[in-house]
């Protein structure tokens, strides 16, 4: 009850009158900084008048939240920004308020996020909304470290789960997803590499799998893999970069037709499906948990680094080992920081997502909390890009070669929900309706 | 109008928060949601859609079933230790205040408490694998996470049994031991006198402590979110799943849910007055 309670009493808050001054000083700053008429001296200025900016982030990982603390606080502080972090379970919330308080009428200047860790569907929706700060990447100093061409290898940071970043967002941290079990208790000849093989290893070791339920992010990506892993046509993720509207529901349900029916098939072999209810963890504290009581024999998670850094907090069993699961379908991507249109202290969201796409914030983040580097290291010059590749906290059990050999693409922002819905309607639900319908109720409500 | 004065801050801050709240749930569930570009009201498709949907009941009954169970299981359980308490014995005083600590401790700790204890990976099991009776502590039979909500109902009864003690413990001590002692002269056993003169004295008490408890049981929300089997999930749950849903416009069916607990809570609380005042007035306390 709590939640939706809250909700409404905060949308209540909002939604009085307030009055319809738009802060004018914070308009015409936005604009003649996105003209590239304000030099950066001068947003350095304005950011120490403003002397705060407000952090909106995911909260679920002490090492980022010390860091934040710990090294990103006294860089703001030397700058004249203090750093409020705010500290949330799901990056919707930040998302809900800017809306919400847009909604209430509170125009540039006027809202509470500054800025905002973001990437997927909350970036469509922010943009969709037309809820953003606007094209201010090429503008920062530390774009620099950024390949903003139409380089392949740079194609993340001009798209993020196929909807144009339009220099709205700038990258911050890379992630793939990455398999991890405890070796001292399964055999590493015993893994799967595929699909077929993790049904095999189910029949086998009934229970002892799960993976995080959608609609959150990790569960979403784990469905999207089986999707593209048991494409029909066996093109793997090509067919997803294109969006829900190209492809058109038919094509759609066609297209994901194997992969979500083995899903549904695997159910029974799930954790507790043995049971008859198969268990789903709600998000990444349970999934650990569930690996670190042994009660799966691995779990998959975006987190390149995240048995390194495990193993050195203590939060992972000493056998853990990572392996390539599954093989050509591994979701790699991006996340970034973003600033929204409504931001009370814009100049100092600018100061701190300048700071922290530099390379001292990019090597003391991957050093501490283990987080990949959200810039492209060719474009440092070649001692830089040594430093950061020696922050790296090391790979377990698998190579980085392994990992590029392997990595597949975000599926597209708009079918990102699509999926979502069949996947809770079809599995979660256990609707017997035929996957045709399902798929076209899908495109019917999700937007 | 004293009285309406000194009722006017709680009036104001019940009104204007929980009504508005409710008002604007209310408003939002019937299609009023202008921040998402939904301007439909009134539209009760909202509703339509919710109760057209065989998930909606099904969270309905395990909603009220583990509201229902473990407010009795609460009633039995802290009458049985008011009762205990009421009598002298050594180490009483210890253990009364060991039985209110629940009441201080909040509600995660307890759930917190139930997954270290009772989950596949929790204490328990672990001492059962480490003992050689488990081959992993895995296969730990499943207390948590399963449909039939012992988890919550486990949480639910350990806040609120000794919650229940006290108010029954305050009641009978207001009561005194009298009659009790002269029905047990009378010659009426243990339960006799139990089911003819404590039962009826403390009526009162338990109508409030299990009208208290199940208002909070059907409306809470982290137990069943945290112990709970999954879907088909408590109404609280469901309606917050809604409303986290990407789908925008699932938040207003989020909303009609929330208003369907309000209409169901309302309903039990209203039922649930009336048959007492009956019975009050049948016992001639009117």
């Amino acid at each position: 009850m709590t939640h939706p309670t809250k909700a409404a009493i905060l949308a209540l808050a909002l939604a009085l009158p307030v009055p319809a001054l738009a802060d004018a000083a914070a308009e015409r700053f936005r604009e003649a900084f996105l003209a590239g008429e304000a030099g950066w001296p001068a947003v350095e200025a304005r950011a120490r008048e403003e002397g705060a900016v407000r952090f909106h982030h995911w909260g679920g990982s002490d090492l980022l939240n010390v860091w934040l603390d710990g090294v990103v606080a006294p860089a703001m502080a030397e700058r004249g920004v203090a750093l409020d972090a705010v500290r949330l379970t799901a990056t919707k919330d930040a998302i809900d308020l800017v809306l919400a308080e847009r909604g209430a009428g509170r125009g540039p200047g006027e809202g509470s996020v500054d800025l905002v860790w973001v990437n997927g569907e909350n970036f469509a929706t922010l943009k969709d909304q037309d809820a953003l700060f606007g094209a201010f990447v090429p503008l920062l100093p530390a774009a620099a470290n950024l390949d903003l061409t139409d380089d392949p290898r740079a194609a993340l940071n001009l798209r993020d789960f196929g909807t144009p970043t339009g220099g709205a967002e700038v990258p911050w941290s890379g992630e793939q997803y990455v398999c991890a079990a405890d070796t001292a208790r399964v055999g590493r000849a015993d893994l799967p590499a595929t699909f077929a093989d993790l049904r095999r290893y189910l029949e086998a070791r009934p229970g002892k799998f799960a993976y995080v339920k959608p609609p959150h992010y990790l569960g979403n990506t784990f469905v999207q893999q089986a999707v593209y892993a048991l494409n029909p046509d066996g093109t793997g993720a090509e067919p997803f970069q294109r969006s829900a509207a190209e492809l058109g529901a038919a094509e759609v349900a066609r297209l994901i037709a194997p992969g979500i029916d083995y899903l549904a098939a695997l159910e029974p072999l799930l954790l507790g499906g043995p049971e008859g209810n198969a268990r789903y963890p709600e998000d990444e504290a349970a999934l650990d948990g569930l690996l670190g009581n042994g009660e799966v024999d691995f779990a998959c998670k975006f987190g390149v680094f995240a048995v390194a850094t495990g193993l050195l907090t203590g939060a992972m069993p000493e056998g853990a080992e990572q392996f390539v699961f599954p093989e050509g379908a591994m979701i790699k991507n991006k996340s970034y920081l973003a600033i929204p249109a409504n931001a009370p202290n814009p100049a100092a969201a600018l100061v701190l997502a300048d700071w922290m796409t530099g390379l001292e914030a990019q090597v003391s983040k991957l050093e501490a909390v283990g987080y990949p580097a959200g810039i492209d290291g060719w474009m440092l010059d070649p001692a830089d890009a040594a430093r950061l590749d020696a922050a790296s906290p090391g790979l377990v059990g698998v190579t980085q070669a392994e990992l590029d050999a392997n990595a597949a693409p975000d599926t597209n922002a708009t079918l990102v929900d699509v999926i979502e819905a069949v996947w809770l309607e079809r599995i979660e639900r256990g609707s017997d309706a035929a996957l045709d319908e399902i798929v076209a109720r899908a495109f019917e409500t999700v937007r | 109008m004293r009285t309406a004065l000194l009722l006017a801050p709680l009036v104001v801050v019940l009104g204007g928060l929980f009504g508005g709240a409710l008002a604007l749930a209310v408003a939002q569930s019937l299609g009023f949601a202008p921040w998402f570009g939904v301007r439909a009201f009134p539209d009760p498709s909202h509703f339509a859609a919710l109760w057209g949907s065989g998930a909606f009941w099904a969270s309905l009954g395990l909603t009220l079933g583990y509201a229902g169970a473990a407010t009795l299981g609460a009633l039995a359980l802290g009458t049985a230790l008011a009762l205990a308490l009421g009598r002298a014995f050594r180490g009483r005083g210890a253990a009364r205040a060991a039985l209110r600590v629940p009441l201080v401790v909040p509600y995660t700790v307890g759930i917190a408490l139930a997954v270290v204890m009772l989950g596949n990976g929790g204490v328990l099991a672990r001492a059962g694998a480490a003992l050689g009776l488990l081959a992993d502590p895995g296969d730990f039979p499943r207390i948590l996470h399963t449909h039939a909500g012992w988890g919550v109902i486990a949480v639910y009864v350990w806040k609120q049994a000794p919650f229940v003690m006290l108010v029954v413990g305050a009641g009978l001590a207001g009561m005194g031991r009298e009659t009790r002692e002269a029905a047990a002269t009378l010659g009426a056993g243990p339960w006799t006198t139990f089911r003819l003169v404590t039962l009826p004295q403390i009526v009162p008490a338990l109508t409030t402590a299990a009208l208290i408890s199940l208002a909070f049981n059907v409306g809470a929300f982290e137990a069943p979110f945290i112990l709970g089997g999954g879907h088909p999930d408590t109404l609280p749950v469901l309606a917050w799943r809604d409303f986290n849903d990407a789908d925008y416009t699932r938040q207003l069916r989020g909303m009609a849910a929330v208003v369907s607990l309000v209409i169901v809570a309302g309903a039990i609380l209203g039922v649930w007055l009336l048959l007492y005042r009956r019975w009050e007035r049948r016992v001639g306390r009117a």
